[in-house]
């Protein structure tokens, strides 16, 4: 199934859209989407050790603007975004 | 009483006014505006501006968070809250946040707005991206909220 990654923050620098598109397996947990998400940067940013800390210590959000977990399942399409380390004031 | 809301600089700007009408009450004899504004050095950098983003609708719910943790660990009851921030492009000495507080006494509203800047800077989805004389820009490095929720 389709899951579209919301960019926040640096990970803006991921694509010249604002999004990321994924075809990920039913009920994979965020700690498993992370590691696509690497896979993407080793693939497409030629392993890119600031672009993997950027995801490393990132956060994930739900279409329901919910924190979730590394444990949290995806169990259908939807929008997640990812939340870089934050900095505003 | 709070008042939340993130503001595109390519829309509208933050208004004082609007923040003073907010907090304004006889009940109230202590007012505090904090406002932050883009600085022209950072990191021996000269700075032209700062483009802001944010996921609204956390940071929003951040904000109202914030304010309701106020209520327990600050014990202020009787007190107006009026926060913005931008998102978007923000010039040289311009405004990117306003906290405005109004409450009965003066010790619980400078309490209030330090309270609330500090939380809001390690909790609210905001990110800068600083622009240089030399014409290039950097995100800047902010603070992990990975391991508050997981």
């Amino acid at each position: 199934m389709k899951i579209k990654l919301k960019l926040f923050g640096q990970s803006r620098d991921f694509s010249k859209q604002d999004y990321l598109e994924f075809n990920i397996n039913n009920h994979m947990s965020i700690a498993e989407f992370r590691n696509l998400i690497l896979e993407f940067i080793d693939k497409n940013f030629k392993n890119n050790e600031n672009y993997k800390k950027i995801v490393k210590s990132a956060a994930f959000c739900s279409e329901k603007n919910t924190l979730i977990t590394n444990n949290y399942k995806i169990t259908k399409e939807q929008t997640i975004g990812i939340i870089p380390p934050i900095g505003g004031g | 009483m709070l008042h939340a809301k993130v503001i595109d600089s390519q829309v509208e700007k933050i208004i004082i006014k609007n923040a003073e009408e907010f907090i304004s009450s006889s009940k109230f004899g202590a007012s505090i505006f904090f406002i932050g504004t883009v600085r022209d050095i950072n990191e021996n950098k000269k700075v032209t501006g700062i483009t802001y983003d944010s996921h609204d609708a956390l940071v929003i719910k951040s904000f109202e968070e914030i304010y309701d943790e106020a209520d327990k660990k600050l014990n202020i009851k009787d007190k107006a809250v009026f926060i913005e921030h931008v998102k978007g492009y923000v010039g040289l000495g311009e405004i990117s946040i306003i906290i405005a507080v109004g409450c009965q006494h003066r010790d619980q509203a400078y309490a209030l707005s330090r309270y609330l800047i500090e939380e809001i800077k390690k909790r609210s989805p905001i990110w800068k991206k600083e622009h240089y004389l030399n014409e290039q820009s950097k995100w800047l490095e902010g603070i992990s909220i990975l391991n508050e929720k997981n």
